[in-house]
């Protein structure tokens, strides 16, 4: 055998080797006069112009290369990092510490088990989650979180988090949504006869068809099961034909979708192909602008609208300035962008509380949530968390159009408004429970 | 004989596994490594160790009626989830909308692999009447078949997307994965399971080293070669091809209950083609019909993740961010995992081990290697 096949084996083996050594944990530490305990430091965070300040590292969990959803959730990690970057680039939290997310991102593939094991893996090194994306994945995750007090920011508008104690959550949820939307179709055609739900399995989509049919149900309008569509993301059903064979057997005058944008744009080209003509109206993570350069581009652009729970790129308010600012020329991919940003503002606020009080671990992060004011800079009024959930929750949506002319692909039809039964509806638990 | 190594005087010497000196003295170095290395690892690492103990079980299984026996499976992930969801029902937490039985480990983990072997058992004919891709295509039909029972039986497994906890880890009515203390040592629940992962490894690997070096191993490796030759001079085909599934099911059900509690929480879609190709995988990089092969092939493919996070602090266009840099190492972590598949097949078909046989060889024969 030659002696350099050899000599390449070797080092080959002995990288190995040191590569493992080389992987430390990062501990907690104590930061003066205020206590912390698992993933806050008092040394700068790797890179940090702000040599002075701690570190609290925040984890991510998002769907980065195989889910139904990355094609979102890539932009709205990076408007998470900018939302820190710019905080970190001002007084940081109290003037102490930057945040940091990069360092424990990780990816779930939209899949609860490898969400569970990420979650394990990043457990001992992080103060929070500054974004956990996917209702059922973030449920999975939840009996973890309990024992641990690690409060999370979901990247899920589940109706559940309402009466939660570990997320603080942002906007209205996807069962007001869908009646929001119903109630807007409503006023803005006509009162449907045949109304449709098509939705992903679990607390996403669950919980809009949950929507819809309370929207059937305080509406007076037939809800058939028949009328009620489970389908799966392409990945696992290979197509939506399936639901799009139910759409054109029942041919309702609305469909309301829950599922992921390329299914989304899938079920309105075939079926809109197949000579329907009712409408669709969408859930916020059903739009994805690069479906426009798809086939089904013209029927979506006719046939349909989504509901979303902030204004879009471009809005007139002191958060998309700043995220205006933020990007200088380059702009985002999409409106998981806008998301990401909006949702990191409870965190922001939390964290302040806890260092202000002196005490930044877990536990007291924990506690302080029902303490906290969220300023979110004009993109949603002030909330707080301490309350029942019929007054808390926020019901208002906007209803939006797919439009190529507009920077990131969408355009506002209506600005925030509570449609009458989302306002009426007695909120005592979640829509669709787990 | 002292001075001749490798001259054996009775039959229990030369059968021994660890019949020199050197192979005993590597063992014990080996074993006293792997268990202090939990002592100098963090969590995160132990729990992947304990994770690729277990697949090795797992591929030990895979190999058995893989490599030593022929019979070409991709059904591994069926047997897996079969494994993993009977643990789940045996051990898991009552009172759950899913089924759950809160027993011990005791019963959830011999229940797993006898449920899969049994399963194992009723397939087995099937290969006795078919061969290579044949064989191959209706294994994997068991795959599809399965996946569409994960998925409809939602008061086992939670549904698709939704998911369920794994089995508990009670031992004798005691829950054994929280953090303990023991004398003045902290030992947390990642300790345990690897302790656990490596003696359930340690076991089944040496017994499925006897099964293959006893008389049903040298059948499977006749039924493999030369199958009408064997059944020609009285090796049943039916017989061993019902062993060798069965014995592979079994491992394959401990691996897919153990594998489970790992991160406690399983979703039906993960039992699933790409699953059996992961396990393939680790038979064919590592070595087929081998038992060194099974766990070197583990080891790569459920440590490469690992490996490929560290890379960004070494190599600089590839970043651990979500964009950025020429390649992410989300999107490394799955292109490697082909491209090793394709170079050892191509270049080193006995695998990691063939490798390893080399790198020994050559100092073996040190100083006088060429």
């Amino acid at each position: 055998m030659r002696v350099g096949k050899l000599w390449r084996l070797t080092a080959g083996f002995a990288a190995f080797v040191v590569v493992f050594a080389g992987c430390a944990s990062e501990g907690g530490g104590g930061g003066g006069d205020i206590a912390t305990d698992v993933g806050v430091t008092s040394e700068p965070c790797p890179g940090s112009d702000n040599q002075d300040r701690g570190c609290i590292y925040l984890g991510v969990l998002s769907d980065l290369t195989e889910g139904p959803f990355r094609a979102l959730a890539v932009p709205l990690t990076e408007g998470q990092k900018a939302f820190w970057e710019r905080v970190n680039s001002g007084d940081g939290i109290g003037g102490r510490y930057d945040v940091n997310i990069t360092t424990y991102t990780r990816d779930n593939k939209y899949n609860p088990q490898e969400h569970v094991a990420k979650l394990r893996e990043i457990l001992p090194n992080v103060l929070a989650l500054a974004q956990s994306l996917g209702t059922p994945m973030t449920i999975a995750g939840k009996d973890l979180m309990d024992e641990n007090d690690l409060v999370a920011v979901p990247a899920s508008w589940w109706s559940g988090w309402s009466f939660e104690d570990l997320v603080i959550e942002s906007g209205h949820n996807y069962c007001f949504e869908a009646m929001n939307g119903l109630d807007w179709f409503a006023e803005e055609y006509a009162k449907p006869d045949a109304i449709m739900a098509v939705h992903y399995p679990g607390d996403y989509g669950g919980d809009s068809a949950a929507g819809v049919a309370k929207w059937a149900e305080a509406n007076d309008v037939d809800f058939p099961s028949g009328n009620n569509v489970q389908t799966l993301p392409n990945a696992q059903a290979g197509n939506q034909d399936q639901a799009v064979g139910a759409i054109l057997r029942v041919r309702p005058d609305v469909v309301v979708l829950a599922t992921g944008p390329a299914e989304a744009a899938e079920i309105i080209g075939k079926t809109a192909a197949q000579g329907f003509e009712g409408r669709f109206v969408g859930a916020g993570p059903t739009y994805n602008p690069a479906v426009l350069q798809s086939e089904a581009a013209p029927a979506i652009n006719s046939l349909y609208n989504f509901t979303g729970p902030w204004a879009p790129w471009g809005a007139d308010t002191g958060a998309h300035k700043a995220m205006e600012e933020a990007v200088g020329d380059e702009l985002p991919a999409n409106e998981g962008f806008t998301s990401g940003w909006i949702w990191s503002y409870p965190m922001k606020a939390l964290l302040e509380k806890a260092v202000a009080d002196g005490e930044l671990t877990r536990a007291s992060l924990r506690e302080n949530i029902d303490q906290i004011t969220v300023d979110y800079e004009g993109a949603l009024p002030r909330r707080n968390y301490s309350g029942d959930a019929d007054n808390l929750a926020f019901r208002e949506s906007v209803i939006g159009k797919p439009d190529e002319e507009a920077p990131l692909g969408s355009s506002l039809l209506r600005d925030f408004a509570v449609g009458p039964t989302a306002r009426d509806h007695d909120f005592t638990e979640a829509c669709q429970a787990v | 004989m002292r001075g001749r190594r490798a001259l054996h005087t009775s039959y229990a010497s030369d059968q021994a596994p660890l019949n020199t000196p050197a192979k005993r003295l590597w063992f014990a170095a080996l074993v006293v490594g792997l268990v202090l290395f939990p002592a100098f690892a963090t969590n995160e690492l132990t729990a992947l160790f304990a994770t690729a103990f277990i697949a090795a079980v797992g591929a030990i299984g895979l190999n058995v009626v893989t490599g030593y026996a022929g019979q070409v499976s991709l059904g591994h992930a069926f047997f897996l989830g079969v494994g993993a969801y009977t643990a789940a029902v045996l051990g898991g937490e009552p009172g759950r909308p899913v089924l759950g039985f809160g027993l011990d480990i005791w019963v959830w983990l011999p229940g797993a692999g006898l449920a899969a072997a049994l399963i194992g058992l009723v397939v087995a004919p099937l290969a006795a009447r078919l061969k290579g891709l044949y064989l191959a295509i209706v294994t994997l039909g068991l795959v599809f078949v399965g996946e569409h029972v994960f998925r409809e039986t939602r008061f086992i497994t939670g549904g698709v997307g939704t998911g369920r906890s794994a089995a508990r880890l009670t031992f004798m009515g005691e829950r054994f994965d929280r953090r303990t203390a023991l004398g003045g040592l902290e030992v947390t629940r990642e300790m345990k399971l690897y302790f656990l992962a490596l003696v359930v490894l340690l076991i089944l690997a040496l017994l499925s080293h006897n099964l293959t070096r006893s008389a049903i191993g040298r059948a499977f490796a006749a039924v493999r070669d030369r199958d009408i030759a064997a059944e020609v001079m009285g090796v049943g085909l039916l017989r061993h091809k019902v062993i060798a599934f069965g014995v592979s099911s079994f491992y394959a059900g401990i691996a897919g209950a153990l594998l489970a509690t790992i991160t406690g929480f399983i979703e039906p879609g993960t039992y699933n083609l790409l699953l059996s190709v992961q396990y393939l995988a680790m038979v064919l990089i590592g070595g087929v019909a081998t038992l060194s092969g099974s766990l070197f092939g583990a080891g790569l493919v459920i440590l490469l993740p690992r490996l490929v996070q560290e890379l960004p602090r070494f190599v600089p266009f590839i970043t651990g961010q979500s964009t950025g840099g020429l390649i992410t190492t989300f999107q490394l972590q799955t292109l490697l995992y082909g491209v090793f598949i394709v170079v050892f097949v191509v270049l080193e078909p006995r695998g990691l081990f063939g490798l390893w046989v080399r790198v020994r060889n050559y100092w073996r024969a040190w100083p006088f290697s060429y």
